[in-house]
């Protein structure tokens, strides 16, 4: 069979609008997932099982289940529960923030266990009150610790996020998979999209290594 | 809220999802398997002192790692056939596509393993006059398996719940089977939250001998 790359070009710009809305999705969703799974990681250490067990249920279960299936719910099963209609747009985002609040939280909750106890016996010697003691010694630390997983997460988001192309909308899964249908070219469309993929996210886990030996060992260690 | 729930349309449908779920399982453990032994071998590639082999296996593991499994899967389905002009059925294409995905994060996953077994370990190969075969697979694989244990578990859960995504390509595994009776049965609450569930029943166990498995190794590190 005759491959031609070269045909590929001639969408670039359909492929770069699809480009364009993944990482739309994955950005806003890596923001809210973030913030939200920071909260969660200070709920899940508390003292009350009223709030821990729930919060540790909500993040084994989005760990437990693929995201397809979250999705699916989200996009079928929501309208259904509360009678409304949810635009396709905000059941994907809800979606995705979800599975990252799941996953960040974990991160998170990490990072704070790293603090290792001396430097809580440390603040308890030096009468640091326990608020001062969680803003000025504590979070600095866990927050700049979390900083290389938390890349990591972004990155598996925005793998993950080509899911949503299976909800039809038209990031840039479903804009090659599109493409390769009715060109009737999917080595050459698939490829590129592969590669496109690739180029965006492999900088980014060089840039975990790079934060991890530069960044960390001057200021967290 | 004022759903009336009602799982009695899924009577007749346990057999079909019985079949997904041989499905599902079948990809994931195959998957494991290859992931495991490949993983393995790969890792000792990047690792090799010569450019030529240590690079193209990096950019395997590179590319696998950095590329949605979604479009890993959808590319194996389309792309091989035509390129190599063969037919492979859609399950072996399925653990294909999932095994070598997973043999890239297996092998990162080894690797600290391999570089954590002691210099002394590997003098002592040398004095003990172990041909180097003998020494990977007596002395390197059963200390780097034990370190990357827990990861290498993880992955393999991971696997078992990327295996959703064969249904896309129409492969008959549970989430399919669920998909099809949810469009069929006009159910998708109670389908999809049966599947969810059984997804989470299959993968907690296995996480939470995962837990059990790094508080030991914390414990061991500790004493």
């Amino acid at each position: 069979m005759q491959l031609d790359f070269m045909v590929v070009f001639s969408y670039w710009q359909v492929l770069a609008k699809g480009l364009a809305l993944t990482l739309a999705f994955t950005v806003s969703c890596a923001v809210l997932g973030s913030v939200c799974g920071f909260l969660l990681s200070l709920l899940r250490l508390s003292k009350s099982p009223l709030i821990r067990i729930p919060t540790g249920l909500y993040v084994e279960l989005f760990r437990g289940t693929p995201l397809l299936i979250q999705l699916f719910w989200i996009f079928f099963c929501l309208p259904v529960v509360f009678g409304i209609s949810v635009p396709p747009y905000v059941s994907v985002v809800l979606a995705l923030t979800l599975y990252m609040t799941a996953i960040t939280s974990e991160t998170f909750r990490g990072a704070l266990k790293s603090i290792p106890s001396e430097q809580h016996d440390a603040c308890t010697a030096l009468g640091v009150a326990s608020w001062n003691k969680v803003f000025y010694v504590i979070f600095p630390q866990a927050l700049l610790r979390a900083v290389p997983p938390l890349l990591s997460n972004v990155v598996s988001l925005f793998k993950e996020s080509a899911l949503i192309s299976s909800v039809g909308i038209a990031d840039l899964m479903f804009v090659g998979q599109n493409i390769s249908n009715s060109t009737a070219r999917p080595v050459e469309f698939l490829s590129a999209v592969a590669v496109i993929y690739f180029l965006v996210a492999f900088p980014l886990t060089r840039l975990v290594g790079v934060i991890e030996t530069r960044m960390l060992r001057r200021y967290a260690y | 809220m004022n759903y009336q729930f009602d799982f009695h349309f899924l009577t007749g449908n346990f057999g079909a999802l019985w079949e997904g779920l041989k499905v599902t399982l079948q990809l994931a453990l195959v998957s494991n398997v290859v992931g495991l032994i490949l993983g393995f071998g790969l890792c000792l590639l990047t690792l090799n002192r010569w450019f030529f082999i240590r690079w193209p296996a990096q950019l395997f593991i590179e590319f696998f790692r950095c590329t949605p499994a979604l479009l890993q899967i959808v590319w194996f389905f389309y792309c091989l056939p035509m390129l190599f002009n063969v037919f492979i059925d859609p399950i072996t294409m399925g653990v294909l596509a999932l095994g070598l995905n997973l043999t890239a994060f297996n092998a990162e996953a080894y690797r600290a393993g391999v570089q954590a077994v002691p210099r002394e370990h590997l003098d002592a190969c040398v004095a003990l006059g172990l041909r180097p075969w003998q020494r990977t697979l007596y002395v390197i694989l059963p200390q780097a398996l034990r370190t990357a244990l827990p990861v290498l578990m993880t992955n393999g859960i991971s696997i078992l719940q990327q295996s959703a995504l064969v249904a896309i390509v129409a492969v008959a595994d549970l989430m399919y089977v669920g998909k099809s009776i949810a469009t069929e049965a006009y159910r998708p609450l109670e389908t999809y939250s049966l599947i969810a569930l059984i997804y989470f029943a299959l993968s907690l166990p296995i996480a939470q001998l995962v837990q059990w498995l790094e508080r030991r190794q914390d414990t061991a590190l500790a004493r």
